[in-house]
């Protein structure tokens, strides 16, 4: 059933909603664009987190300095990720742009 | 489960041990500090003061996520859940000419032994260091992950 094929008229969303029939297509969308956005703002956070812990460790008020360092990693790590997922949806855009029509 | 459950994890026992090490210094400094309080109008010394390590409480939504039956391993992190003091009795010190000194000529030394304050420093020295390997490997594991499809 995934890999019924579709009418030529189908849409991007319909295709998406047919692999999980009960999620209308309007739905699956919102939810895609949600998911991105509630990414990246967690990539934001963790970016304000750790500029927030360095501001604090140069006005003296850092408690610890490891708690400084883990933000920082948080934060690279996350970005790092985002990076990725970026690179990986570009890359298959390209790959559906050069196709032979 | 988070992503950085680890890291958290790791934090919190860095957290622990600089609290040590305080805790540590805080004794090494006092070795010799007679007047450290004041009971009923006579100085008392310094008491040698330890921490006392527990695991971290769970959150409440760790634990609404474990009764529900859909929540990972929770976090296992550590606390100082208690700073104690030593009741080994003082060290008492024949030097007259102190202060301090009672009419026997005895002074009340704190019970601090600089030997075990240095034993105690290098546990805590290294398992600060060992807290951040672990660390290290969390990330680098997540950074080996990041590679995976390249």
């Amino acid at each position: 059933m995934p890999f019924a094929i579709q009418p030529a008229g189908a849409t991007p969303q319909t295709v998406a909603a047919g692999a999980k029939p009960a999620a209308s297509a309007a739905s699956v969308e919102k939810s895609f664009s949600k998911a991105l956005g509630d990414a990246i703002q967690k990539v934001n956070d963790a970016q304000i987190e750790s500029d927030q812990q360095v501001t604090a460790l140069a006005n003296g008020q850092a408690q610890n300095l490891h708690n400084v360092m883990i933000a920082l990693e948080k934060a690279e790590i996350t970005l790092r990720l985002a990076v990725e997922v970026r690179d990986k949806v570009i890359s298959a855009y390209q790959d559906i742009m050069r196709m032979q029509v | 489960m988070g992503l950085f459950t680890g890291m958290n994890i790791s934090g919190s026992a860095l957290t622990a041990e600089r609290l040590r090490m305080d805790v540590i210094s805080s004794n090494m400094a006092n070795a010799d500090t007679t007047r450290a309080e004041k009971v009923n109008g006579q100085w008392v010394p310094y008491r040698r003061k330890m921490v006392a390590f527990s695991t971290q409480p769970l959150s409440f939504r760790d634990q609404l996520a474990a009764a529900a039956g859909q929540g990972g391993a929770p976090d296992g992190g550590v606390r100082v859940s208690a700073i104690v003091e030593d009741d080994t009795p003082f060290k008492l010190v024949y030097d007259p000419s102190n202060p301090d000194a009672g009419p026997d000529g005895y002074v009340r030394m704190p019970n601090v032994n600089p030997l075990n304050e240095m034993v105690d420093l290098m546990s805590a020295t290294r398992s600060y260091e060992a807290n951040v390997t672990v660390l290290n490997a969390n990330k680098s594991m997540l950074m080996k992950a990041l590679q995976i499809g390249r």
